[in-house]
């Protein structure tokens, strides 16, 4: 499948050093194509964080071969995988891992000044905007509240118009109703995007709003099935 | 775009930040948050960069001042000097056509008060109407200097320093008899243009009488150690070239005129070389105290990188290249060590004009500074330490990896720091220790001591290492207090490496110059007078000799006495070299550098072993011969058979080395380099030099006061040097030398303890959890102390123990080959160490977890 955003085939990858080693990811593979929305569910510890760092150029499989964007990850070695990551893919974590030492405008840019975009700061105070904080540009992190900051999380995953859009939990630290906000911003601008999304989430019914849900267990897909993503539309 | 959001973000885009390099703009983001966590790792760079600075400053102050009033200094523009032997006519003139022209004698003599009861040595100076040509004599009692110097009926005048009066218990106005002259005192010198000039060290308080006042004394005989000297000052206005070139032309036009020429801008040699060694071992001790603080750089900045981790595996996670990230952190810490090196450079800046306070009266200081290149030595430094020890802990910064933002992986580490930083970081280790030696006065002992220092490093390091792995493979038996402060000690992130480093090296230091130190005073103090002699007799005439053996046994029957014929000369030639030639080994530089004693004698002398070579025969007859003292022959490449060509009372002689001979040096009995057959000096008229040891029990019993007493009287032109008086003067500058060591080697502690305060600040957070989980499951606070007290005072009682060893070796190291002395161990030494070392260690170590003791679990654990 040439044209998938995503694809992993037999993937295996064991973690930790000698006795303590496991056996996380068992073979897998999967392929998800270009503007489709995929929800990974599964118990703890079943190897989804680790699937979705391993689509990410984060984690390096033992075996098996992962291509994203038409790029074989294997063959990049880490800064080629920083610079890849920079120019293909968003990430939004559970914590939100803003920069504590940059304002929510700086870090909003960073990824735009990492490839020299001269048009950094303009194109994040616009991304900026489009996440309803136009009037928090100049704040430190510490000074936002959770939604507030995931936000930015978000605005910074898209400032650079990736072509995939990966999201560990990203509701994981936030109340119910802030977290629905989160969550329609998050699907709103896939589709204003038009990028691939892999979201990793332990409510069903979130993952059911994707078109397609991915089921892990023991490092083991036991299943897929259609979400109401598409038809939804 | 509403107004408000545009002026929000243009701020940012547009400030001047926004242009740097991407790298500096994320620095510049570090760093405005202010400098919290940074103040341990800024003392360090500081401090040590401002000990460095401080004494750079101070000696080229010193060098310069000395350099810049060389001709007040010397007296003149070009000085040349002989040995008990005016100028001839011929040279005189050559002299004066090229200015004016002054001539000054100088000796030792012994002046009394005419009623004999007091009397003192005396380091007199002759000078003509002309003195001095440079600079001006100020007194204190006479109208005018030149005055106070001329002669009325039977007596002439004399001034001297105010110690002179009080050591003879006279007054200006008061008669002083010198020699065979009777002198007044005049006035009391308060100030002497060209006291510096010999660079010596005095042996007596100084004084100065006129020409004709020192012929009248008695005390210019032939063989006499009279110092003549004739300074120059030159017509108009005299460039330094044009300086060197009469210096030169007087040397070729006269070859053998058996002078010594001086010249303004190397008044004097001995001093300023003295200053660039003392100042050597200050720069080598503040370098020591440089990587003493480069300890706490570097537990600064893993500090710092740990605190970060999460921003670095965030921008990794955004694109971020390793480069980027170690730039980035790079410029961070580069920017704030150029702000420690300032201040440290502000702190050395100031040095110089603060010395000066107190070094005014007693040394040339014109030129307070600042001086840029003694400056930026010291950045160097600084800057080369601050890498050295953040490289490390950078190198880790750039291979954290972005997964560590995934739940639960937080603490995932990257790779090994990458093979081109290692590389990297030995150059950086290899150009500090490279700079060290290569500023170095004596680069050979430099490289010791830098080695030294390394392998000291090192060997902490091992220690450190050694404790951890020792505490962990203890059995988890006994008391849990114990328990627990075995864990304190291995346990990840614990105090122990940097404990150890910093306090081990500082004490390590101390201890060795304490030890160093101990061994110079005892045996300046304790061990010479046992096999040292009481008196030394100068200028004895050849026919008094036996007159003043006899004055002596009478008033001290026991003394034995030792009697040697000295003649005065100076090296000419090594080999068919010319001295001016030869670029002498720094320790025998002094062999060569002018007036000599020499002696000859039929026999070897009691106290020299003979190691190569062989003593002549008696009644020898043949080309002259000379035996040389072993080790300075070595340094300067001399072997037996080698050609010595010496000037003696303006005759040149060429001498073979017969032999070589070991000297005892510190022994202070009678030595000479070079002892030379009979027959060499047949005919030259010379004089005599004794010596004289008194028993206990004639010491005791006032004799050698006695003895003072009846020769200055009975043998007014003998010179007595009472011994115990010198080495009182010698004393006296070695203590001041080792206080300014000790000084110096105090930052270095210093240096050490912020450290060391700074790796248990950093251990706070840590505690305080241990504290309270422990508290909550019912450990009380005097428990949790004892734990603390253990934990401490075993890393103080190791630490100390390691220090004291290797201090000592190194002391031993330095006495041993540096000083070439017999070495003692001072078993007080080490145990201050000790005491000093578990003080420190559980003294901190308890003031900063006090603290700990007191919290309440409540607000930890709702934290968590
Ligand atoms: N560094 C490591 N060493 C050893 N095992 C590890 C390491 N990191 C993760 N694991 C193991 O890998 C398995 C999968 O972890 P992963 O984080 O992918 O699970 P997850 O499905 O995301 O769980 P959760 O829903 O709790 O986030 C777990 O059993 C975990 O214990
Ligand atoms: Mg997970």
């Amino acid at each position: 499948m040439s044209h998938s955003a995503i694809s992993v085939e037999n993937v295996h990858l064991s973690l930790g050093d000698a006795a303590a080693r496991v056996h996380v990811l068992r073979g897998l593979d999967v392929h998800i194509g270009r503007g489709e929305a995929v929800g990974i569910v599964g118990p703890s510890g079943s190897g989804k964080s680790t699937l979705l760092m391993t689509m990410a150029g984060l984690e390096r499989p033992d075996e098996g071969q992962v291509r994203v964007a038409g790029e074989d990850l294997g063959r990049l070695d880490e800064d080629g995988l920083a610079r890849f990551r920079g120019e293909n893919v968003g990430l939004v974590f559970q914590s939100f891992h803003l920069i504590p030492n940059m304002t929510a405008i700086e870090n909003v840019a960073v990824p735009l000044e990492l490839t020299g975009q001269p048009d950094a700061f303009e194109r994040a105070r616009a991304a900026l905007e489009r996440v309803g904080l136009s009037h928090r540009l100049d704040h430190y992190p510490t000074a936002l509240s959770g939604g507030e900051q995931q936000r930015v999380a978000l605005a910074r995953a898209l400032v650079t118009e990736p072509k995939i859009l990966f999201a560990d939990e990203p509701t994981g630290n936030l109340d119910g109703e802030t977290g629905k906000q989160i969550i329609e911003l998050v699907f709103a601008l896939q589709r204003e995007h038009q990028a691939t999304l892999v979201l990793v989430t332990h409510d069903e019914g979130l993952a059911a709003r994707c078109d397609r849900v991915i089921a892990m267990r023991d490092g083991e897909i036991v299943g897929g099935e259609a979400g109401i993503g598409r038809a939804a539309e | 775009m509403t107004a408000v959001t545009e002026t929000a973000g243009e701020a940012a885009a547009t400030s001047p930040v926004s242009r740097l390099p991407l790298p500096l703009r994320f620095a510049a983001r570090e760093l405005r948050g202010g400098l919290r966590g940074f103040a341990v790792f800024i003392v360090c760079i500081a401090l040590g960069v401002g000990a460095i600075a401080a004494v750079g400053s101070i000696s080229r102050a010193l060098v310069d001042g000395i350099s810049e009033q060389g001709q007040t200094i010397l007296g003149g523009d070009v000085s040349v000097s002989l040995v008990h032997r005016e100028l001839p006519e011929g040279e005189l003139a050559g002299l004066e056509s090229l200015g004016e022209v002054s001539k000054i004698a100088t000796l030792r003599a012994m002046a009394r008060r005419p009623d004999g009861e007091t009397q003192t040595l005396v380091e007199l100076k002759a000078v003509d109407d002309a003195y001095p040509l440079v600079g001006e004599l100020e007194v204190s009692g006479a109208d005018t200097a030149s005055g106070a110097l001329a002669a009325t009926d039977d007596t002439h005048g004399l001034l001297a320093e105010a110690g002179f009066a009080a050591r003879l218990g006279i007054e200006v106005g008061d008669a002083v008899e010198i020699g065979n002259g009777r002198f007044t005192l005049s006035g009391i010198i308060e100030q002497e243009p060209d006291r510096l000039s010999d660079g010596g060290i005095g042996w007596g308080p100084r004084a100065i009488v006129s020409h004709e006042g020192l012929e009248a004394s008695g005390l210019v005989q032939p063989g006499s150690l009279l110092r003549y000297t004739y300074r120059v000052l030159l017509d108009g206005v005299a460039s330094d070239a044009r300086v060197a070139q009469v210096a030169e032309g007087l040397e070729s036009e006269f070859p053998d005129a058996g002078w010594r020429v001086r010249t303004r801008d190397n008044a004097s040699p001995r001093l300023k070389e003295s200053i660039d060694r003392f100042s050597m071992y200050l720069v080598l001790v503040g370098l020591t105290a440089l990587i003493v603080g480069g300890v706490g750089v570097a537990n600064a900045v893993t500090a710092y990188v740990e605190r970060r981790r999460e921003g670095i595996a965030t921008l990794k996670s955004l694109g971020a290249s390793r480069r980027v990230v170690f730039l980035t952190y790079l410029s961070a810490i580069l920017i704030l060590a150029a702000g420690a090196i300032l201040i440290g450079l502000a702190f050395g800046a100031a040095a110089p004009p603060i010395a000066g306070l107190f070094l005014r009266d007693a040394l040339p200081v014109t030129n307070y500074g600042p001086f840029p290149g003694e400056l930026a030595k010291a950045a160097l430094y600084g800057l080369l330490t601050a890498l050295a020890f953040a490289l490390w802990p950078l190198g880790i910064a750039r291979e954290i990896p972005a997964r560590a933002l995934f739940q639960g992986r937080a603490q995932d580490q990257g790779a090994w720091p990458a093979r081109w930083l290692t590389v990297l970081l030995a150059a950086v280790v290899l150009a500090l220790c490279g700079l060290a030696i290569l500023f170095a006065a004596d680069r050979f002992l430099a490289a010791i001591i830098v080695g030294s220092a390394a392998a000291i490093f090192v060997a902490l390091r091992l220690v450190a290492w050694g404790i951890m792995a020792g505490a962990r493979a203890l059995p988890r038996s006994g008391p849990l207090a114990w328990r627990m402060a075995l864990t304190a000690i291995h346990r990840p992130g614990a105090v122990t490496p940097s404990a150890v480093l910093s306090l081990g090296l500082g004490l390590t230091l101390l201890v060795a110059v304490a030890q160093t130190d101990g061994n110079l005073t005892r045996q300046l103090t304790v061990s010479l007078p046992d096999r040292a002699p009481s008196f030394f007799f100068l200028d004895i005439p050849r026919n008094a000799a036996e007159d003043l053996r006899q004055t002596i046994e009478e008033v001290a029957p026991d003394a034995t006495v030792e009697e040697v014929p000295m003649l005065r000369g100076r090296i000419v030639s090594l080999e068919g070299v010319p001295v001016s030639e030869i670029e002498p080994h720094p320790d025998a530089a002094w062999v060569l550098r002018g007036d000599r004693g020499l002696t000859y004698a039929e026999t070897p002398p009691g106290n020299g072993e003979i190691v190569a070579g062989s003593w002549w025969p008696e009644n020898y007859q043949g080309e002259p011969l000379v035996s040389f003292a072993a080790e300075l022959a070595e340094q300067l490449g001399l072997e037996v058979g080698d050609r010595v060509e010496v000037n003696v009372l303006g005759r040149t002689i060429e001498a073979r080395i017969a032999n070589l001979r070991k000297v005892e040096w510190e022994s202070l009995s009678i030595n000479f380099v070079m002892v030379f057959s009979p027959n060499t000096f047949a005919g030259a008229p010379h004089m005599v030099l004794a010596t004289a040891s008194l028993s206990d029990a004639e010491e005791r019993g006032g004799a050698e006061a006695r003895l003072m007493r009846e020769v200055t009287r009975d043998f007014p032109t003998v010179t007595m040097v009472r011994v115990r008086e010198a080495l009182n003067s010698i004393n006296d500058i070695v203590r001041q030398l080792a206080w300014a060591i000790r000084g110096a080697s105090g930052f270095t502690l210093l240096a050490g303890i912020v450290v060391l305060g700074g790796a248990l600040a950093a251990s706070h957070r840590h505690r305080i959890h241990d504290a309270v989980i422990l508290k909550t499951l019912g450990a009380t606070r005097g428990r949790l102390l004892w734990t603390y007290v253990l934990e401490f005072g075993l890393l103080g009682l190791v630490t100390a123990a390691f220090a004291t060893i290797a201090g000592t070796i190194a002391a031993w190291a330095v006495v041993t080959f540096v000083m070439q002395l017999d070495f003692v161990v001072f078993p007080w030494v080490a145990l201050a160490a000790a005491t000093g070392a578990l003080a420190v260690t559980i003294g901190l170590g308890l003031v900063g977890t006090w603290r700990v003791l007191g919290q309440r679990p409540g607000p930890w654990l709702r934290n968590e």
